[in-house]
Parts: C-alpha cells; sequence; structure tokens
C-alpha cells in the first residue's frame, strides 16, 4: 500500500481507503444491469424498435394514410406485409405508427410521473394534514375505473392524440403517487437528512437535491413499466374505437381491422405483435432495472 | 494542566448553551379515550460551557438522545427555552433558525444512514459551505481538502462514495461535515458507539484533538459509562426524561448519589470484588417503563430499592447538594 | 476430561463476484470442556461470527468450509447427513443472536415459539410443553412466567426479549450454547443481568457456553478460556484471566489498551489519548500470507516482514501466541 500524501500542515494520522475509483451507485446499477441476459436482451429490442420508429419513414417512405393498393391483400413482393380493410400498406403503419404510439407511451409516461412524484413527494415530505390532503386525492384517482375514466375523458375533448395522451397519464399517476410517498417517509427519518437539515437546507432543497436522488430507483422501475402500460392503454382506447383516426398508430391499426381478422389475419396480427414485442422489451428492460437497483440483490465482490 | 484544574477553568468559562425546562412530547395515540403522550423529555434544564464536554448518559427510552436533537432543533420542542450565545433559538423559523443551524452540528450514531449514498463524499462536505454561500468553488473545494484532512483522509476521498469508505472512516467523514461549517457546537448522538473497540478509540481521540485545536463544545451521548467518564467534563445521567443527577465527571463516578446512578455504575464497573459488593448492593432488576404516561413521583420509584412511600407520590427536584453536583431524589441526604 | 466440541484446522472460504475463493477463516483450532466457557473475542470482520456460524453448519449462501473437522460429543458434525444435522441444532448445541429483536418470529406468541422447540426434540405434547416452558421462562428469570408465556415478542422489551431467546436455547438441554453478542444490543444495566442470568444458567445446567464477543474486559470474569481471533485467523489463546492480565500479542494489548473501562473511586485523571490501533482489519481478499497484523503492528521488525503468519505456539502452559516477537515482548 503506498502512503498518500496530505495537503495540509495538519499531522492528522492517514487511513488508507480501500478503492481508489469512485463508483457511484447509478453507475454500478447500470454495471449491473448489463449482467442480466433478459434486461441487455429487452433494452437491444427497445433500441431496435425506436430506431426502426424514428429512422424507418425515411427509409421506407410511404405514407401509411394513402390507399396504395386493393383492399385486403395479402402479404407479397409488392406490399411486404399486405395492405389492409382500405388498401393501406401494412408495413408503412407499422413503421410510421410505431412513431405515435412510442411518443405516446413515453408522454404518457413522462406525465404520470411528474404527477406522481410532485403529489407523492409533497405529502411524504410535510406529513399531516398536507399528506391527508394529497392521500384524499390519491385514492380519489384510484377508485375511478381508469379505462373509463379515459373514455370519458377522450369522448368529451375529442380522439386526439394529445388528449388520448394527457387521458392515459391523468388516471395512471395513482402507483407512482403512493411508490414516492413511501419512499419519501421512509427516507425523512433518516439521519443523512437530519445532517443536511442541520447544514441549513431548506424544505425544497431537502426534497429536490437529498431525498429527491434517493427515491428515483424505486421510482424509476415503475415509471419504466409505466410506459408499456400507456402504450397498452392507447392500444385500449384505439381498439374500441376512440383512437385519432388522423394519425397511424398501432392501436389505430388494431381496432380499424378488428372486424376483418377471419378475412385478413395480417392487417391485425402485425400490429398486435409490434404492441406485444414493444412491451415485452419495456418489461425485461423494467425487471433489469428493478434487479440493478435492488440491492438486496446486489452481491458485494 | 490537571483534569481537576481544567474543571476549575471551564467552571468560570462563558456558558454557550442554556437549556431551560426542555419538554418533548410525542402524541401516542389514545388510551382510554384520552390523547396520550410519550414523555421523552420532561422538564430538562442544562448549562453547557464554551470549550467544555457535556455528557448525557442513560438507557435506551432516557430521552437523551431526544434532548440533543431537540437542541438541535430536529425534533419540535414542546415547551422551554434554548438558549444559544444570546437568544433563545427555541422559536425560530425558516432563515434565522438556518443561519443559526451552522453554529451548531450534529455526528450521529450509524455512519451508514448518516451520509447520503447517492452524493460524493466532498460534495457532502461542502453542502453546508455550499447552503452558506461561504468563498467560491474552488476556495470551498480547497476547505474541504483540508478537513478531509485534518479527520486523517486522503484528498482523494472527496471524490469517492460513502459505501466506498469502511465504518470508521464514514464517521471521520460525518465529523469533517459537521466542522464545515466552523460550528460552536457539536452534538456527538451517540457518534462511537456503532464502531470497533479500536475504531472507537481512533475516533475519540480525534474529537479530543479537534476540542482542543477549535476550542469546540460538545454534547456527548453515549451510553458507555467508561467512554463518558473519559470524555466528559461534566455529566448528566437521563433517566426516562429527566436528568436524575449531574455533576463534574470526576466526581459523579467516584461518589454517586442518586440510586439509578449507582446502578449503572455498578453494571458498567470493571470487573472485582469492588463490582461484586456494588452488584449485591445496587443492581436493579427488569427493565425501565413505559415513558407513555408516566405516573407521578418519581420516574424510578418502581425499580429503586430505596424508595419510600413520597417518592411514588412526589416529584423530587434536582437540588445541589455540592459545588456542581445536583442530584434528584428524595433521600438524597439520608442515602450519602 | 474429553472435550466436547473439538475444531480442528477449520478453514472457510468466500466465493466472490468471480467465483474464487477467499479465506474468511485459516486455520481454526480448539476445544470446549463440557460446563466451561471459551470466549472468541475480536473486531467485526474477524470471522467471530462465521465460526460460530460453521459450527451450527449455518454458513450463509457463497460461505464454504473447505477443510478440517468439527467434533461434537464424538461425532462429526460435517459429516452428519442434513436431517441428523437439523435434530443436532437446538438439542445438542444452540444460539443466540445478537438482535432479539429480529431472531424472533413476530407471529406467534413466545410460548408457541419455545414450545416448538421442545415438541420437535422432546416430543412432548402440548400441555407438557406448555407447563415445561413456564419452568423455562421461570429460570430465565421472566417475572409473571404464567401470563408472559402469551405474550407477543413486540409486547416485550429487549431485555425479556433476550431471555426468551435464552430460555429457547435451553429448551433442547444443549451440551454447547453459541451466544454471538448477546449483550451488545442492551441497554447496561440489562446486559449486566443477562450475564449473570448466563452464569447462574451454567452453574444449574452445565452447560458449555461459546461467547463471541468485540469487548475483552467484559468476558473476563464469565470466560475460562479465550481465542483472540484477527483477521480470520488466531493470534492468541489461552486462560481468560492471563489474556487479560498479561496479554502478550501486540493486537491484544491493542484491544485491552483502546477501551476506557470505568474507574471508580480514583482521583480524576487528565485526558491522555487512549491506545490506538491505526488503520483497520484488512478486507477479504487482501490477506497475504505474512503476519495479519502486520500493516497496523507498531511492534513490527523485519523478522515480521520477512517471515509468513507466524504459527500458534505455546509459551506457557494453556497461553499459546502467534508473533514472530513473543519471546522478546514478555512483560
Amino acid at each position: 500500500m503506498t502512503v498518500i500524501e496530505s495537503t495540509s500542515q495538519v499531522s492528522a494520522p492517514q487511513t488508507d481507503l480501500p478503492a481508489r475509483t469512485a463508483a457511484s451507485p447509478g453507475r454500478l446499477a447500470l454495471r449491473q444491469f448489463t449482467k442480466s441476459p433478459s434486461g441487455v436482451a429487452g433494452a437491444c429490442m427497445l433500441i431496435l424498435i425506436i430506431l426502426v420508429a424514428v429512422a424507418g419513414p425515411s427509409l421506407y417512405p410511404v405514407d401509411p394514410l394513402d390507399l396504395v393498393g386493393a383492399p385486403f391483400m395479402p402479404p407479397d413482393a409488392d406490399a411486404w406485409f399486405g395492405t389492409d380493410y382500405l388498401g393501406r400498406d401494412v408495413l408503412a403503419g407499422l413503421i410510421h405508427g410505431g412513431r405515435a404510439t412510442l411518443a405516446v407511451g413515453a408522454v404518457a409516461a413522462l406525465i404520470t410521473i411528474v404527477i406522481g412524484l410532485v403529489i407523492g413527494a409533497v405529502g411524504g415530505f410535510f406529513g399531516g394534514a398536507i399528506d391527508a390532503t394529497m392521500v384524499k386525492i390519491t385514492e380519489f384517482f384510484q377508485i375511478l375505473p381508469p379505462l373509463l375514466f379515459a373514455m370519458v375523458l377522450v369522448t368529451l375533448f375529442g380522439p386526439k392524440l394529445t388528449t388520448i395522451t394527457l387521458a392515459i397519464g391523468g388516471v395512471s399517476w395513482t402507483s407512482v403517487a403512493r411508490l414516492t410517498r413511501a419512499e419519501f417517509m421512509r427516507l425523512r427519518d433518516l439521519d443523512f437528512v437530519k445532517a443536511s437539515r442541520a447544514a441549513g437546507a431548506s424544505n425544497v432543497n431537502l426534497i429536490l437535491r437529498v431525498l429527491l436522488p434517493n427515491a428515483l430507483p424505486a421510482v424509476i422501475v415503475s415509471a419504466t413499466l409505466a410506459i408499456g402500460v400507456a402504450i397498452l392503454f392507447e392500444g385500449g382506447l384505439s381498439f374500441l374505437g376512440l383512437g385519432d383516426p388522423n394519425v397511424m398508430s398501432w392501436g389505430l391499426m388494431l381496432g380499424q381491422n378488428r372486424n376483418y381478422i377471419l378475412d385478413a389475419w395480417w392487417a391485425v396480427m402485425f400490429p398486435g405483435a409490434a404492441i406485444f414485442l414493444a412491451v415485452l422489451a419495456i418489461s425485461l428492460v423494467g425487471d433489469g432495472l428493478n434487479d440493478a437497483i435492488n440491492p438486496r440483490l446486489r452481491r458485494r465482490s | 494542566m490537571s483534569m481537576a484544574e481544567a474543571i476549575r477553568g471551564t467552571g468560570t468559562r462563558e456558558v454557550l448553551l442554556d437549556v431551560n425546562d426542555l419538554v418533548v412530547h410525542f402524541p401516542a395515540g389514545r388510551r382510554h379515550g384520552k390523547p396520550s403522550f410519550v414523555h421523552a423529555v420532561d422538564g430538562v434544564s442544562f448549562r453547557v460551557r464554551r470549550g467544555t464536554t457535556f455528557g448525557i448518559v442513560g438507557e435506551s427510552g432516557s430521552g437523551k438522545s431526544t434532548t440533543a436533537q431537540a437542541v438541535m432543533r430536529l425534533v419540535p420542542a414542546t415547551s422551554g427555552q434554548i438558549v444559544f450565545g444570546n437568544r433563545d433559538i427555541a422559536g425560530l423559523t425558516g432563515r434565522s433558525l438556518r443561519e443559526v443551524r451552522r453554529h451548531l452540528q450534529i455526528v450521529f450514531q450509524d455512519p451508514f444512514s448518516a451520509l447520503n449514498p447517492r452524493r460524493r463524499a466532498g460534495d457532502q462536505i461542502r453542502e453546508p459551505l455550499d447552503l452558506l454561500g461561504i468563498g467560491t468553488r474552488s476556495e470551498r473545494d480547497e476547505r474541504v481538502r483540508r478537513l478531509l484532512a485534518e479527520v486523517g483522509l486522503p484528498p482523494q476521498a472527496a471524490d469517492l462514495y460513502p459505501h466506498q469508505f469502511s465504518g470508521g472512516q464514514r464517521q471521520r467523514l460525518c465529523i469533517a461535515r459537521a466542522m464545515a461549517p466552523e460550528p460552536d457546537l457539536i452534538v456527538c448522538d451517540e457518534a462511537v458507539s456503532a464502531l470497533d473497540v479500536a475504531i472507537q478509540a481512533q475516533i475519540l481521540n480525534l474529537l479530543k484533538r479537534l476540542q482542543r485545536e477549535r476550542d469546540l463544545t460538545y454534547i456527548f451521548i453515549s451510553h458507555d459509562l467508561g467512554v463518558i467518564q473519559k470524555f466528559c467534563d461534566e455529566v448528566a445521567v437521563m433517566y426516562l426524561g429527566k436528568i436524575v443527577e449531574q455533576a463534574p465527571a470526576a466526581d459523579i463516578f467516584a461518589a454517586p448519589r442518586h440510586p439509578y446512578t449507582w446502578s449503572l455504575v455498578a453494571a458498567a464497573a470493571p470487573p472485582g470484588p469492588m463490582r461484586e459488593d456494588l452488584k449485591r448492593r445496587y443492581l436493579v432488576k427488569g427493565d425501565p417503563p413505559s415513558p407513555v404516561d408516566p405516573p407521578p413521583g418519581c420516574r424510578f420509584a418502581q425499580r429503586c430499592p430505596m424508595a419510600i412511600e413520597a417518592c411514588s407520590q412526589r416529584l423530587p427536584a434536582l437540588d445541589a447538594i455540592g459545588p456542581h453536583h445536583y442530584v434528584a431524589c428524595h433521600r438524597a441526604a439520608e442515602l450519602a | 476430561m474429553s472435550a466436547l466440541l473439538e475444531v480442528d484446522d477449520l478453514n472457510v472460504s468466500m466465493r466472490n463476484g468471480s467465483g474464487r475463493l477467499v479465506p474468511v477463516i485459516e486455520h481454526l483450532s480448539f476445544t470446549v470442556a463440557p460446563g466451561q466457557t471459551l470466549a472468541l473475542v475480536g473486531e467485526s470482520g474477524c470471522g467471530k461470527s462465521m465460526t460460530a456460524l460453521a459450527l451450527m453448519r449455518l454458513l450463509p449462501e457463497d460461505f464454504v468450509i473447505t477443510s478440517g473437522r468439527i467434533v461434537l460429543e464424538g461425532r462429526d458434525v460435517l459429516a452428519l447427513p442434513p436431517k441428523e444435522m437439523r435434530s443436532l441444532r437446538g438439542s445438542a448445541m444452540s444460539m443466540i443472536f445478537q438482535e432479539p429483536m429480529t431472531a424472533l418470529n413476530p407471529l406467534f406468541t413466545v410460548g408457541d415459539q419455545i414450545g416448538e422447540v421442545l415438541r420437535w426434540h422432546q416430543g412432548l405434547d402440548r400441555a407438557a410443553a406448555r407447563s415445561r416452558v413456564i419452568e423455562l421462562l421461570r429460570a430465565v428469570q421472566i417475572p409473571a412466567a404464567e401470563q408472559r408465556i402469551d405474550a407477543y415478542p413486540h409486547q416485550l422489551s429487549g431485555g425479556m426479549r433476550q431471555r426468551v431467546m435464552i430460555a429457547m436455547a435451553l429448551a433442547g438441554r444443549p451440551k454447547l450454547l453459541i451466544a454471538d453478542e448477546p449483550t451488545t444490543a442492551l441497554d447496561v444495566t440489562v446486559q449486566a443481568q443477562i450475564f449473570d442470568l448466563l452464569a447462574e444458567l451454567q452453574r444449574s445446567t452445565g452447560t458449555a457456553i461459546l461467547l463471541i464477543t468485540h469487548d475483552l474486559g467484559a468476558v473476563a470474569e464469565l470466560a475460562d478460556e479465550m481465542l483472540v481471533l484477527y483477521a480470520g485467523r488466531c493470534i492468541e489463546a489461552g486462560a481468560s484471566d492471563t489474556i487479560v492480565t498479561a496479554p502478550r500479542h501486540p493486537y491484544t494489548r491493542g484491544l485491552l489498551n483502546c477501551v476506557p473501562h470505568l474507574a471508580i473511586g480514583e482521583p480524576p485523571k487528565p485526558w491522555v489519548d487512549l491506545g490506538e490501533i491505526p488503520g483497520m482489519v484488512p478486507p477479504l481478499g487482501a490477506r497475504g500470507a505474512d503476519c495479519a497484523f502486520l500493516a497496523r503492528c507498531a511492534q513490527a521488525c523485519d523478522v515480521c516482514r520477512a517471515k509468513p503468519q507466524p504459527a500458534l505456539e505455546s509459551i506457557a502452559p494453556d497461553h499459546a501466541v502467534s508473533c514472530w516477537r513473543k519471546t522478546e515482548l514478555a512483560a
């Protein structure tokens, strides 16, 4: 072991450090994540799907709303994935629809997390009457059947993609709020929070800089899964005829072609498979993250 | 300077902290329809002089940690005064409270939960400086390096995360963090209790050296009488939210006057004939009763081998029985 | 007198992240005579608790006994099939833990939990078990045993819970009781009561006790023999009086010097820095062939640096030390 030189005139006995390089908890979790085969497989799948959705439209510039041929053309050399009940190209729908579906999922999940974090953090941090109010609000949204409530919202405000996204986000934040609240209540009594308070940190400071980073790991997992849930939600709404007819999405393809499933399986099966794969990939990533972040499963070397 | 001189010397120094009739009650649900309270701290008064160490010893549930955290304003005081310097800080809120806090710092028992696992050690030591806006960023970083050196850690420690340190090193980090805003008073809340004996000695020596160099004042909380005797100038013994005896460290263990102090001393005495003798006479049986809605009278009456009728009816006051020696016992005069 | 427990050259290793075996306990040998108390002393990370768990064959996943023999009453513990091992635990040897809060099942009454042990090991029926439980609770000095038998763990204080743990450990009339830091989590006055209780129970039942502790001074009067562990190696062993009054190994001396013991009836002394052992116990995987204490030893000389870990050799009857300078460092 080498002796590390002191930078000051103080003659304190120096103790050796067990480690030389900083290992941030985030980086450790990432390293752990890469050791999970299913998590990595999910991440690869997800990256592939995102790449197709982002770059696909320029590589396959067919308008998904254009009628390119006769209706119900089975997959062949002209249209690899066939055409739907109006004669639109299914492959173009898959590629362009992926954009909308993933965007709805991501934005709705973001809304879910923001609302959930704010409600949960405020309630969990302050406790007392504020907490009781936050819990009541959460419970109010929890007892509403989410799909029905979202349907009501979409029916009221019209089937636009933004409305759909807001409706999905607005009904699914309760679990994130409960989780955040529980984490904040656990953390707020720990000594390091008291130490920060003793150092003169204000409440805003404590919430944003001390408690939130420590509560996030638990929330990240549920946020990841929220994207999958939002995609399923969009599919469900579209299936019930509440999708935005002007923007192609996987859910819309499902919803519009479901009556003809016996005549043209491809128009339903391909978007269905796309939704299935996307949600599966997100779930695998979520599970992998959970294992990586949950310290009980982490082994010390 | 001998300890006796040191004690005489401390008697003339300015009073830094004057706690007056501090009460901390926590609600404990309802019992028989009436709200009941945990009497964690029940009318505690003491003074701490600058540059000295004031020890509070007691068992779990005695309220020693709650007292310290109430002084730090980390738990709300139900009533009482906390005069720090020349002002009562018990009622301060918001900005003025945050400004007072730089003068009062705390080191906790568990070095594992006392550090934020997601921030680098250096950032955590710098936190109080950032919040106070002291100096430029590079000046603050330089101060962090100096603090690390003072607690015996190399400068590279600043970049590491808490989980990369051993328990003793984490406690050094906590001490560096507590010293960062150059406080007048540091509360050591069982600061060495969770450490291995060899590490405990290192930390005690470090705390003592820092006190000598910077004229720090400590409130030192522990259940270990050996450590308290060695480390403190003045000692208060707490039992169920009350101070039962208070005296200079030199006197309190040489001539304890409260039956509870006797039993603590008997339990912690080194093996030998003296301990056997003490144990036969004074060792209490059983566990302390619950601090929820305690009965009237002396808190120790139920377990006290010397209790008389008056003990369970009237609460004894903390009276002086000698210079700087205070006892709360109805029979203090007879039991000398 | 033949030994009750004989541990011969025990080696325990841990499999680390990359699957390599890292030694945790090395070449540990000791014996416990019937009715005697042996104390295992050392800082955390020295392998005290792992030794206890190895004896019970309750080592956590990733820890393996790589070699050595553990013989209890003539039976080779390491060779026993799992079923016989289970019946051995709780009857021939039992264990009490540091944390009485988590060592009891919160969903059952203490009577149920102690009674269960009796029904397993002694085949008692419910009524017989219940009356025996009350006897046991009385033996560990729990007041109002008839009422406390139906209490749940959360209704008891820490000291009471530790008494319940002791009653449970003694239910199977073990020959050997392993006590892993039994008083560390308890208050001072309660600690003294538990130590007294253990000593008294040992007198009345004749159980041998293996006491694991980090506080050398506190156990001196309770233990007959003592074993000081450092970094998984035994560095000093012998009669506990000898070790406390005339420690030979620098580490043992350091351990004794760094604890401020309460002095009664003495004139006040000025502050003198406590004896310090600089540094810390080398972590697993960083323990080489040379003397494990070398890096922290103030007495280390060229011999110590040149040679490997010294063998544990006798310097007097019933006193052995593992130190190259054992003869020079006398007195």
